[in-house]
């Protein structure tokens, strides 16, 4: 069988006996795996078959054992076996036969499938046997019992469940077929099968197998092949077999030829309606094909006008039609042939001869048919030429409207493919066509008047043959005998056949075509309009109109939404939830909403259906997944958090819980959950379920956290705080910080903008864009960003950075905005020291703020002071950012910094002064002040004139003396003291000690002491503190009088020059002393006192006595400065005129000459960076001053404080002038 | 599963460009694959659509190749037969003729209708002896080297759908089915028996 094998074995076989090495074989065989193991056995199966078939029976049951290996490869190598071994000897299909039976009802299609084709092979080869053999065995019997059998099986297979079993099962058939017929002369045999059985080489007195069985076989096989040809359901495969088969049948058995041809015909007729269109086109193809075979052989000359119309209407072209048809004289002879060959074999069989006459008696029922029809007339033909005279032209058209009706809706695939047009209407061939095809039809659907005769002439056959068996073997004679009327017989017998069956009376041909699987009115029905049907349910049944449908569903729906009580009370409330969930989500459309409106009727109660939905519509949505669109569930979810949020209450947290358990929160879903958010009575409870959803969803928590972000800047407050301390907490979240942070930032980004951004105003004010900024707008915009910063400190350099790009009125809202933030900050933040450390430069502002936030009510850090101090020496020498500190610093660094303090804003100077005395209006601070208030007091003094003009200074001794409950009388007093003591004297003593006089009259006492010793000091020499001087014993006379008294006589005059009307009063109060007393009063004084009497050339000599009395250096500094100072008050009024408003700018003008010396350094890079920055200069000035005024930047205000001190003075002075009267 | 590897037979006309881009992409995927031609002769386009190049089924695919180098190097190659030709040779040494092949297969695979005809009407005109059934499936692929890629990519899947049937017979209608709707193109399907 197979050579290779063999071959390479050779070699290794060599030294054993073939014997030896099948045993070897075999051994390897049990225990390899399959592959190998079919290759072994093969080995083995050449070995004992071909090599040396003697050994064949001795290992014949080891190799059958294999029948039961797991392996269907292994099984079917087996049955491949049996075939070959049964061919190779006969005898061995006594054993085996029962085997392959075995295997023909494997559960393995395949196995079975191999068992087919090898009963095809040994149902020839048994019967040959048993023909040959003589004598016949009880063995042999049973053997050929169980083939038949078997036969019986394979037949019944054609109703198999499996394509390809049914495959097999119909190529079993026609094998069949062949060999249970007789092999004539025009037979075509292929050369292979020359030698094969058939039933012309069975004897027909074989003592078992009995001929005539066998032909009767042979013909209810061919039946059943027809039969299962037209069943309606039929495959396209098993189609293609059986055409194939019937082709292969016709060439071979040319008396089956018209039954074959009529079967084509009508298959063409009738496709099956269950074939696709391909398979229409295949199942044409070979329709084609086959008959284009079956018209080649010899005896189809007979049906050529059939085959022909056949193959015209499958397309093929006339040409061809007529290459493929033999030559018509061939044809003549074969019947005669044909005759003679049967005519010997009838003589052989003298027992024919009785079946010829029962057979004969039929024929004359015959007799109406024409002669010239060649073949015996079938129904349909009879039918057919019934039918012909009546197709006038009227007739048709009437048919033709009449089945109109009858069309289906769709063309058919089959009618599609099968229609050609009809070309050669109206002429005798196309009538008679046309005729034969309804025939056909008629015949099919069981009417027809070709029907009823053949019905008749059956029913004279039966009454004649009946019971009888061997009718057929009669009717093979019969078919011997009278050649024309042959096939027709035959056919007529065929139908007899079934005869058994009361019932089915009908002829052959009808016979065959219904099948029970049909109802016979659905034959009819179907058959009117011209084609067969499977009974379909569409057919039969109306489609409702889509608004049918919709009705008939949204009822149903409805009805099992409001049975919700009844079947609460049933306890399948989950089955109806489950139920109502699965079937909505499969529906679009109204009845989708009816439910959700139904639930969000009284959610409390139903929201385990509304659950239920969600997550059907979430399944809905996984399990089209790479395609699906959530829009459904997103629907779903949106609609019931709508619903609860528009709910006017609800404590109960289904929002919450809803959101929570949502597989998905889609966008609108996310937007309710915001709207909720925004409801000022819900806030809390939203925000918590929004807090939930970052925390325990961390695949989209940043989408979440954006929302509650975009919720900080809300303009609710409620909403707005909410929101803030919810991010304040998912701040410590260090996953989150980040996000947190650069929204912050990002906002607080935007302040850079000239105009605020459109996204301040949400989308719909979008058209505000132009809008400036307002308070409001730039503290949406650093809500978050203050709430993070006591959280991070770092984020205060951002405020910085973007402080010194704001605008003015922005960098105004931003130092209202960030006293808590800062407090909460604390100075000890090493962040917010960097800032003070670093201040970029802009930012000047806002460190200054800063650090009086931070001052405000607590005394600076040593470290913040570093700082500031570093800041102040080494970067900005604005001498404001000392304010705060100011109680941080050295003693000698105030003093320092003072002339320039003074010079500042009155209120600032004012502000300095409070924190220096420790008169804030804050609580208990226990800052200890670097300097006392007489210190204070005495460093204003000494400030030197040329660092400061006279003016500041002495606005700043008034405010000293505004703060009466500092400079008491004792202090004063102490300072008056000290500042005496100078040398030289402070220009502004006498002033001071003119105030102190007035807010304390009872000093008067020590006031005289001290303008005594002022006199010792040689006052006079400071014309100032002289003029003061004067002024001050003006005002406390009569107490000054002693004083007076005690000046030189120069010193006298000049004060009776500047006020003479004192000299009366003096001279009285010195003529009241007593003698004693004036005896003491130098005579130059008296001389003076009583004025006129003495000539004036004189002073200048007294003048220079008391020079020369005095201390020689001293007196020699003093004159030059006084000589001066006269003219140097005037000129710094003047200076203090332009001073009053420079200090400010000075500042101010540092910075921008810097910047502006930058521009023009790097001015060819910085075109671009210049329009930026040159816009600066001009706002900045604005904001740079008023933090430092507080929130009253009116010049006016400024001149108050002015006039306010100008008006104690003169009150002062008023008040001293009302003493004067007294 | 099919118990042993299918036997598929890839048939064009002249067995260079369909049936070979499908032989080649086949056996690399493991099937056990043959391909032929159902042409009398091997034709290759020529210089001129009236003009194609003609061998017979004994010429090998490098003579052919030497030939056309010969003829017009730059023209084959810029039609892209010399590399085609080229593929082929390492695939197998010649042609074959599907009728002149007495090998037997579960699947014959055809690549254009008059092909599918010629297959059927010659295991249709063979001596039936074993009746072991042969699907054959046509596939219309137009004959350019694109369409044969994309047609080969077809058969592949398919095959390898056949493969994976437990019951090739009995599921193959249905596959079919599923894959005409699939590639949107009809396939003719019969079956023949050696």
């Amino acid at each position: 069988m197979e050579p290779s094998p063999e071959k390479g074995e050779a070699p290794s076989v060599v030294d054993m006996s073939t014997h030896e090495k099948v045993v070897e074989l075999l051994n390897q065989a049990a225990l390899i795996p399959t592959d190998e193991k079919l290759t072994v056995l093969k080995q083995v199966q050449e070995l004992i078959i071909n090599k040396d078939p003697s050994l064949l029976d001795n290992f014949l049951d080891e190799m059958i054992a294999f029948q039961t290996d797991k392996s269907i490869e292994v099984r079917k190598f087996v049955i491949g076996f049996i075939e070959e071994a049964c061919k190779r000897d006969n005898e061995l299909l006594l054993r085996l036969i029962a085997n392959l039976n075995m295997l023909l009802k494997d559960e393995s299609v395949n196995v079975v499938k191999k068992a087919i084709l090898t009963l095809t092979q040994l149902y020839k080869v048994t019967l040959q046997w048993l023909v040959r053999s003589k004598a016949v065995s009880d063995m042999q019997e049973a053997c050929w019992d169980m083939v038949t059998q078997m036969k019986g099986d394979v037949l019944a297979l054609l109703d198999s469940e499996n394509d390809g079993v049914r495959t097999h099962a119909i190529k079993f058939t026609e094998s069949l077929i062949i060999t249970l017929s007789p092999r004539t002369s025009d037979s075509d045999v292929p050369k292979r099968q020359e030698g094969d059985i058939s039933l012309d080489k069975v004897p027909r007195d074989h003592s078992y197998i009995r001929y005539d069985v066998l032909c009767e076989e042979g013909k209810a096989a061919l039946e059943k092949l027809l039969k299962f040809m037209v069943h309606p359901a039929i495959s396209s495969i098993n189609l293609t077999t059986a055409l194939g088969a019937l082709a292969t049948i016709a060439r071979q058995r040319p008396m089956f030829m018209s039954e074959v041809v009529q079967a084509y015909e009508t298959l063409h007729a009738n496709l099956p309606p269950t074939l696709a269109k391909s398979q229409v086109s295949s199942v044409r193809k070979n329709l084609k094909l086959h008959l284009v075979a079956v018209l080649k052989h010899p005896c189809s000359l007979e049906f050529h006008g059939q085959i022909s119309t056949l193959l015209l209407d499958l397309g093929m072209p006339q040409s061809e039609i007529t290459r493929s048809t033999p030559a018509p004289r061939e044809q003549r002879k074969r019947p005669r042939h044909e005759q003679y060959t049967e005519g010997k074999k009838v003589k052989m069989e003298p027992a024919l001869i009785e079946d010829d006459e029962d057979k004969e008696e039929p024929a004359p029922l015959s007799v109406p048919k024409p002669a010239a029809v060649p073949v015996a007339q079938s129904a349909i033909d009879l039918t057919a030429e019934f039918l012909r005279p009546l197709l006038t032209p009227e007739n048709v058209a009437n048919l033709v409207l009449i089945s109109m009706v009858y069309l289906p809706d769709v063309m058919p695939a089959s009618f599609q493919a099968t229609y050609t047009p009809v070309e050669s209407a109206g002429t005798d061939a196309q009538i008679k066509h046309l005729a034969r095809l309804m025939a056909t039809q008629m015949t099919a659907a069981g009417i027809g008047p070709g029907l009823e005769q053949c019905k008749a002439r059956e029913e004279d056959l039966g009454k004649e043959g009946d019971t009888e068996d061997d009718s057929l073997a009669k009717d093979l004679l019969i078919k011997r005998k009278v050649p024309p009327v042959m096939v027709g017989q035959a056919i007529s017998v065929v139908g007899q056949y079934p005869e058994k069956a009361p019932t089915t009376e009908t002829p052959a041909t009808v016979k065959r075509l219904p099948e029970p699987i049909l109802p016979s009115a659905q034959t009819k029905m179907t058959g009117a309009s011209g084609r067969k049907k499977v009974f379909r349910l569409a057919d039969v049944v109306q489609p409702l109109s889509e608004a049918q449908i919709d009705n008939l569903t949204s009822k149903a729906v409805k009805r099992i939404l409001h049975s919700e009580k009844a079947i609460a009370q049933s306890g399948m409330t989950h089955v109806r939830v489950k139920l109502l969930s699965r079937l909505v989500t499969q529906f679009e459309g109204v009845m989708k909403e009816d439910v959700l409106k139904f639930i969000l009727d009284d959610i409390r109660t139903r929201s385990d259906l509304a659950f239920s939905l969600l997550f059907q519509e979430y399944n809905t949505y996984l399990s089209q997944l790479p395609s699906g669109l959530l829009d459904s569930y997103d629907h779903c979810l949106y609609t019931l958090l709508s619903g609860l949020q528009e709910k006017p209450e609800q404590r109960d947290g289904l929002f919450t819980k809803l959101v929570l358990e949502a597989p998905i929160i889609t966008e609108s879903a996310l937007e309710v959950i915001r709207r909720y958010c925004e409801d000022e009575s819900r806030v809390y409870l939203g925000m918590t379920t929004l807090k939930e959803l970052i925390l325990k969803r961390p695949s989209r928590q940043f989408q979440y956290l954006h929302v509650l972000l975009d919720l900080s800047s809300h303009e609710k407050e409620k909403v707005r705080a909410t929101a803030l301390a919810f991010i304040k907490r998912m701040y410590e979240k260090d996953h989150l910080q980040d996000y947190i942070e650069k929204f912050a930032l990002n906002y607080l980004q935007l302040l850079v903008h000239p105009n605020p951004p459109s996204l301040l105003f949400g989308a719909d004010k979008d058209t505000e864009v132009a809008a400036p900024w307002t308070e409001e707008t730039v503290r949406q915009c650093l809500f978050l960003y203050l709430s993070l910063l006591p959280l991070n400190h770092r984020l205060v350099h951002e405020l910085a950075s973007v402080y010194t790009e704001a605008i003015a009125d922005i960098k105004r809202s931003v130092l209202r905005a960030i006293e808590q933030p800062i407090r909460g900050m604390g100075m000890n933040s090493p962040e917010l020291l960097l800032l003070v450390e670093n201040c970029p430069k802009g930012a000047e502002t806002l460190v200054t703020r800063c650090l009086h936030i931070l001052t405000d009510k607590v005394p600076p850090s040593p470290e913040l002071v570093e700082r500031v101090r570093d800041l102040y020496h080494k970067r900005v020498p604005d001498v404001r950012f000392l304010i705060p500190v100011i109680n941080g610093l050295e003693k000698n660094e105030v003093i320092q910094a003072l002339p320039k303090l003074i010079k500042l804003n009155p209120i600032v100077v004012k502000e300095v002064f409070n924190r220096l005395l420790g008169t804030q209006h804050s609580e208990g601070s226990s800052s200890v002040s670097p300097l006392t208030p007489g210190d204070l007091l005495i460093a204003l003094h000494n400030i030197d004139s040329n660092k400061c003009d006279m003016k500041s200074i002495i606005k700043a001794t008034n405010l000293c003396f505004g703060e009466k409950n500092v400079y008491t009388s004792e202090i004063l007093a102490v300072v008056m003291q000290q500042l005496m003591e100078q040398n030289p004297l402070p220009m502004l003593l006498m002033r001071t000690v003119i105030q102190s006089l007035t807010m304390y009259p009872r000093l008067g006492g020590f006031v005289m002491n001290i303008l005594s010793r002022l006199i010792v000091k040689q006052v006079w020499k400071y014309p100032k503190v002289w003029e003061g001087f004067v002024k001050c014993c003006q005002r406390t006379k009569p107490q000054s009088y002693s004083v007076l008294l005690q000046l030189p006589a120069a010193q006298l005059t000049s004060v009776f020059e500047r006020c003479p009307e004192m000299r009366e009063p003096l001279l009285l109060h010195v003529q009241s002393f007593t003698p004693h007393q004036q005896a003491h009063i130098p005579a130059s004084i008296m001389t003076v006192l009583e004025a006129n009497k003495k000539p004036k050339p004189v002073e200048p000599v007294v003048e220079k006595e008391l020079e020369l009395a005095t201390t020689a250096s001293a007196a020699e500094e003093t004159p030059a400065t006084a000589q001066k100072e006269p003219e140097t008050p005037i000129q710094q009024e003047a200076a203090i005129m332009k001073d009053e408003e420079e200090p400010m700018e000075q500042e101010e003008s540092d910075p921008v000459i810097q910047e502006e010396t930058d521009n023009s350094i790097s001015q060819v890079e910085m075109v671009g960076a210049a329009e930026t920055s040159s816009p600066h200069p001009e706002p900045d000035e604005k904001p740079d001053e008023e933090p430092m005024e507080g929130s009253q930047p009116e010049p006016s205000s400024q001149q108050e404080p002015e006039k306010d001190m100008e008006a104690d003075v003169t009150e002062a002075e008023a008040g001293s002038g009302n003493e004067d009267v007294k | 599963m099919p118990s042993h590897p299918l036997r598929v037979a890839v048939v064009c006309s002249s067995n260079q460009n369909r049936s070979m881009e499908a032989h080649n992409i086949l056996s690399k995927r493991g099937f056990d694959v043959r391909s032929f031609g159902t042409g009398s002769h091997v034709k290759l386009p020529g210089p001129a659509p009236d003009k194609p190049n003609v061998y017979d089924f004994k010429t090998t695919y490098e003579q052919m190749y030497n030939d056309l180098v010969r003829k017009d190097k730059e023209l084959y190659t810029q039609n892209g037969i010399l590399h085609m030709l080229d593929r082929n040779k390492r695939i197998k040494s010649k042609p074959e003729r599907f009728q002149n092949c007495k090998d037997k297969f579960d699947l014959v695979i055809t690549c254009e209708e008059r092909v599918y005809d010629q297959v059927l009407e010659d295991l249709n005109s063979r001596e039936q002896e074993t009746l072991q059934p042969v699907h054959v499936i046509n596939v219309d692929i137009q004959d350019n080297h694109e369409e044969a890629t994309l047609g080969a990519f077809l058969i592949c899947e398919l095959c390898q759908c056949i493969q994976h049937t437990d019951d090739m017979e009995n599921e193959i209608d249905e596959l079919l089915q599923e894959f005409e709707d699939k590639s949107n193109r009809p396939f003719l399907h019969t079956v023949c028996f050696y």
